[in-house]
């Protein structure tokens, strides 16, 4: 392989310095890249970039009703902080189901995020908490909505001088519902067929805000905004969270592989969503 | 039979396969099991090659994509795939293999525990087993069955059917636990 040369700063201003003119990578955890290297024969880049020791892109914080967490927030830290787990536990139940515990301990949310992988399990959580990618590059500082960052197959919104510092979200407060489910072929190590994340902030029984996603079934793990319209500013029933679930399964544009075929993937888009809907809000489901 | 190849290539100034440049070769200093490591390698080598080539072969290369857990290490006291990460990130680290969990003249109760349940059969997993299931018993000194299953869902066992090394480190957690509650 060609071989490149490496670098590991110490902050971000020298991080973005170093990646200057030249075509870089931008390495952290390595759960992706490493596997990834031993097939690119003209190697990644010309220079490879680590942030481990950078602590600017460090640490999970709450102001303001805005979560925010560090570039470098690995799966293990959202299963440890407390933050997390009071703010959104939803991304534990989440991290509960990555991988397993020893790459837990190195993939990080902004890595799961800018591989843009189908199946990258920490998105459609973060999509359904409305959470936003900032990013900075020598020229200032951005903030992208993370549905609109997610352009396509490995595809992201970031510029070739840019670099994620931070993922943030609002937080959905003390007494919201959610849901969140990874349908698998193993308990651990697995790649998802179907992941679904359900967050629904709830006043008097009404549903003020929801969000809900699915990942593994499109390019890029989507929002389902019909779904969410059609819950929002309701008192939701079984038929409600019927037809929300029918809204998601539209979207859902699967592929049949190695895991299941597209037409178990769409139906399970209806299933899972549904299960997961009526369940937050304890609706009995009498045909499940 | 005429070279067309050579006289293109006079003709350019320029051969048609560019000459062949090593990779540059970067310092790295860490210490494994306490010992201070002073090396170099070029940048791409893995942690998983460059401990192996410096001789700490019980570090096992399983997959290479981080999937069988055979590699795991702690850095800084944290377990992980060397196979997953370069070798310059681990500049200035700390690196635990299983020799420095436990050796053959002073074994560590988790190894002790793998011997007596007949928890090592090809024994290609284990020195990866232990790592992980030492780490597991730092962070829950007490797991539950359960716990212990999720502590090595990222360690592929192809022998055992991890029936028996469940149980043994459930024995060693016990072990472990009544050796503290003593030392109080």
């Amino acid at each position: 392989m060609r071989g490149f040369d490496f670098v590991a700063p110490t902050s971000i201003s020298a991080a973005l310095k170093a990646a200057k003119g030249r075509s870089t990578k931008f390495i952290a955890g390595g759960t992706n890249f490493l596997p990834d290297l031993r097939h690119q024969h003209d190697g990644p880049a010309k220079v490879v970039i680590d942030l481990m020791r950078i602590s600017g892109l460090q640490g999970i914080s709450s102001s303001k009703g805005v979560v925010k967490m560090g570039a470098l927030t690995t799966m293990t830290d959202f299963l440890t902080d407390k933050t997390i787990l009071r703010e959104a536990p939803i991304l534990a139940a989440m991290s509960e189901k990555f991988a397993g515990p020893i790459i837990r301990n190195r993939a990080t949310v902004a890595g799961n995020i800018i591989d843009g992988g189908p199946a990258a399990d920490a998105v459609p959580p973060l999509l359904a908490l409305k959470a936003k990618v900032r990013l900075a590059s020598e020229k200032g500082r951005r903030t992208v909505d993370l549905d609109k960052f997610l352009t396509g197959y490995r595809q992201t919104a970031i510029r070739s001088d840019e670099l994620i510092t931070a993922v943030t979200f609002p937080s959905p407060g003390r007494n919201h519902k959610w849901g969140y489910y990874k349908l698998a072929r193993r308990n651990a190590m697995a790649i998802t067929v179907v992941g679904v994340a359900v967050v629904l902030k709830v006043r008097r029984k009404k549903v003020e805000e929801a969000g809900i996603s699915l990942g593994s079934v499109t390019a890029a793990p989507i929002r389902c905004y019909e779904a969410e319209k059609i819950l929002e500013g309701n008192v939701v029933d079984l038929e409600l969270a019927q037809k929300a679930a029918e809204a998601c399964a539209a979207v859902a544009a699967p592929i049949d592989d190695i895991r299941a075929s597209a037409e178990y993937r769409k139906l399970m888009c209806e299933v899972l969503p549904r299960r997961l809907i009526c369940q937050a809000l304890d609706i009995s489901q009498d045909n499940d | 039979m005429k070279m067309a190849t050579t006289s293109k290539s006079k003709r350019t100034g320029k051969s048609s396969t560019p000459a062949y440049v090593p990779p540059k070769k970067l310092p790295i200093s860490f210490s494994v099991n306490g010992q201070e490591v002073n090396t170099e390698a070029p940048a791409h080598t893995s942690l998983l090659y460059l401990l192996r080539d410096l001789g700490f072969t019980e570090v096992k290369n399983g997959c290479e994509a981080g999937d069988c857990g055979a590699c795991t290490i702690l850095l800084d006291g944290l377990a992980m795939n060397a196979c997953c990460a370069l070798g310059v990130q681990a500049e200035g680290r700390e690196i635990t293999t299983v020799k420095g969990i436990g050796t053959v003249d002073n074994l560590h109760p988790i190894q002790v525990k793998f011997i007596e349940h007949g928890a090592i059969q090809c024994g290609f997993c284990t020195p990866g087993m232990i790592v992980a299931a030492k780490e597991l018993l730092d962070l829950t000194p007490n797991p539950s069955r359960h716990e212990i299953k999720a502590g090595i869902a990222g360690n592929l066992c192809r022998c055992t059917g991890y029936v028996k090394i469940i149980d043994a480190i459930e024995a060693a957690a016990e072990e472990l636990s009544s050796k503290k509650g003593k030392g109080k």
